[in-house]
């Protein structure tokens, strides 16, 4: 008795004392936290920090003349105009291909993953000239775009086309890893049960890529309203017309303009905040509806 | 419903997974197909789902051609290895998920679906589930929901892909006795996929032996198993010992070694002798007939005791299993000589000599 009723004690003890056989010393523990800790605040909370502080410096009346004044209210409302088409676009090509890519056996089909990455791969300026080669009046399609009355560079669609083309990877690369790994099976037993294929991508498909799918959207969104090199090419800048919030950012900057510079940087970094509260509140409401249907 | 299976082949690239197979499955019998990994079975399986294409032959459903037809149309209830489960979904909804899927006009009500899978969760025994997550149940629970909801639906034929094959000893031996039971039931026509000949011998009215494409045996578990109709079939159903032997015109057979030159008689034919490793007597004094052998390794396997001994002829290790009460009234330890006896054999004449 004496023996079972000392035992857990002296090992809890001894467990106690040294540490696990796994764990690494102290000193390593903070060193990498104080490193993450350190390149955050340098990089990435004192930036906004200076963006909110020279936004707000001259008063809430300034902020507010900034980004009411009609050039401003242009560029929001073109830049929620384009985030409208390129956002819901690739979020179905990003489905799209990363369905055929997990889902399917086909040709070229390491071929067709590396060519999604040529965006990302490619400088923005370089997209924005190529469009403007193939498209501008100049172009291989000019003569034929004018005689059909159509305007694409230094003009809306232009801006649509090159941000669609450069934010096209984020949601296909989220999914692809994702959907490849859950594999087909899910699929296949919904299909057995008498599903149509449509129907189960509503009801298993899609329940099954939710979080890769929002994240992605999220990426998308937050690139899609910042792009500015491409843009900035093929847009032609006039003002209240083809800027932007980044164009219009830097027109306000060149002309010296720096507190209503800040001020519409302050709200598009506002609205990029914006979507990522929107993503961590729905990730938290259905982690809520989960762990309440468990608690049962 | 009966299953029709005529000349069905399907490759992958050039890999033929499925060799000019025909195959009748009687309504109402439960069938294994049983083979090692890459023998076809599972292909075979999901081309009568519907979930592979065969590159030709027919499948036939009573005496409907369904060869083209779509997998939701068939009918089929299809359990998965890895229960392939909703996971977003509670098991109430996994298993209402035929149901509900149903176009409107065919559609029940949701009283009616309710009691429905309510009814096959008590058949499966876990209606205390309803409210749960796939993830909080044990591999064993997943299984039995993956059986209802493939059930929910009535369907004509019930497929199961090594439906066991990813669970523990203990349990998957407790699961294939519920499911023979369960067969008995609900009598549908049920064909499973395994490569455990214990599991087919145990639940299966009948068994299709299947290696590289083709189908090697067809037949009950007792004449798969007390009359392999080759030796393959006999050396995939249990531990077997080949010796070379000679079998006169009589019938009569004598176990030889591969070294033996002594010259073959005119009524004699060269052959192997399968012999199980528990149709072995083991002989502690010379007896005619009796071959001589070393005792190599003794290992006790809870009731069982396996012997490896080594033929004195030709050094060729054979396999003995015999009860471990039976082996130490032997008194035999490691080393020591002894002689061994077939009781029982099958000879296949001029097979890979």
């Amino acid at each position: 008795m004496t023996t079972t009723n000392t035992l857990p004690l002296t090992s809890a003890a001894a467990v106690q004392d040294t540490p696990k056989a796994t764990a690494e010393p102290r000193w390593v523990k903070w060193t990498l936290v104080g490193t993450a800790l350190t390149f955050l605040t340098l990089f990435l909370i004192l930036p906004l920090m200076v963006v909110l502080y020279g936004a707000f410096e001259a008063g809430m009346q300034v902020w507010w003349q900034a980004v009411t004044e009609p050039d401003a209210l242009a560029a929001i409302r073109l830049t929620l105009f384009v985030l409208l088409i390129v956002v819901p676009l690739n979020a179905v090509f990003g489905v799209a291909i990363a369905w055929a890519i997990a889902k399917f056996e086909f040709r070229g089909k390491t071929i067709l993953i590396s060519i999604i990455d040529m965006p990302f791969a490619i400088s923005p300026v370089v997209v924005g000239l190529i469009f403007v080669i193939l498209l501008g009046s100049q172009g291989w399609f000019g003569p034929w775009l004018a005689e059909h009355d159509l305007r694409i560079i230094f003009a809306v669609p232009g801006i649509v086309i090159v941000i669609l083309f450069g934010t096209l990877p984020f949601v296909a690369r989220e999914l692809i890893p994702l959907m490849q790994q859950q594999g087909k099976e899910e699929e296949e037993a919904s299909l057995t049960l008498g599903a149509s294929g449509w129907k189960t991508f509503w009801y298993v498909t899609l329940p099954n890529i939710k979080w890769g799918l929002i994240y992605g959207v999220v990426l998308c969104n937050a690139r899609a309203m910042g792009e500015f090199g491409a843009v900035a090419i093929v847009s032609g800048r006039i003002r209240g017309e083809t800027n932007t919030m980044p164009l219009h950012i830097e027109v306000l900057y060149n002309e010296y303009m720096f507190t209503a510079a800040f001020a519409v940087s302050s709200l598009l970094t506002g609205l990029a905040l914006v979507t990522i509260v929107v993503k961590s509140w729905i990730e938290w409401k259905d982690e809520r509806k989960k762990t309440s249907s468990t608690a049962r | 419903m009966s299953i029709h299976i005529e000349g069905v082949n399907k490759r992958f690239g050039d890999f033929v997974a499925v060799d000019n197979v025909n195959l009748d499955i009687k309504t109402g019998e439960l069938t294994a197909l049983l083979g090692p990994s890459g023998s076809g079975k599972t292909t075979l399986l999901r081309i009568i789902a519907g979930l592979e294409h065969p590159d030709s032959g027919v499948i036939r459903f009573n005496s409907e051609d369904i060869t083209g037809q779509h997998v939701s149309e068939r009918g089929v209830g299809f359990v998965f290895q890895h229960y392939a489960l909703f996971k977003h979904m509670t098991v109430f909804e996994n298993v209402a998920y035929g149901l509900t899927v149903k176009p409107k006009k065919l559609r029940p009500s949701k009283a009616e679906i309710a009691k429905k899978v309510n009814k096959l969760l008590e058949l499966v025994q876990l209606d205390w589930t309803a409210d749960r997550y796939p993830s909080q149940l044990s591999g064993g629970q997943r299984q039995r929901i993956a059986l209802a909801r493939a059930l929910a639906v009535e369907p004509k034929v019930l497929l199961l892909d090594e439906p066991f094959g990813a669970l523990d000893a203990k349990v998957r031996a407790e699961l294939r006795r519920w499911l023979r039971r369960l067969h008995d039931e609900i009598h549908v026509t049920s064909v499973f996929v395994t490569h455990d000949q214990e599991e087919a011998l145990e639940v299966a009215d009948r068994i299709v032996v299947m290696n590289k494409g083709r189908i090697e045996q067809d037949g009950t578990p007792e004449q798969v198993y007390d009359n392999p109709a080759n030796p393959f079939v006999y050396e995939f159903l249990g531990n077997v010992n080949l010796f070379h032997a000679r079998v006169k015109a009589s019938g009569e057979t004598k176990f030889t070694s591969a070294s033996d030159d002594t010259a073959q008689q005119a009524d004699e034919q060269d052959g192997l002798a399968y012999v199980r490793a528990h149709e072995i007597e083991v002989l502690t004094s010379a007896e005619p007939d009796a071959l001589p052998v070393t005792l190599d390794l003794i290992t006790m396997v809870g009731p069982t005791a396996r012997l490896e001994v080594l033929n004195q002829q030709d050094g060729k290790l054979v396999h003995i299993e015999l009860p471990k009460e039976q082996f130490k009234a032997l008194n035999l330890k490691s080393g020591d000589a002894a002689w061994i006896k077939p009781k029982y054999s099958q000879v296949f004449l001029g097979e890979g000599i």
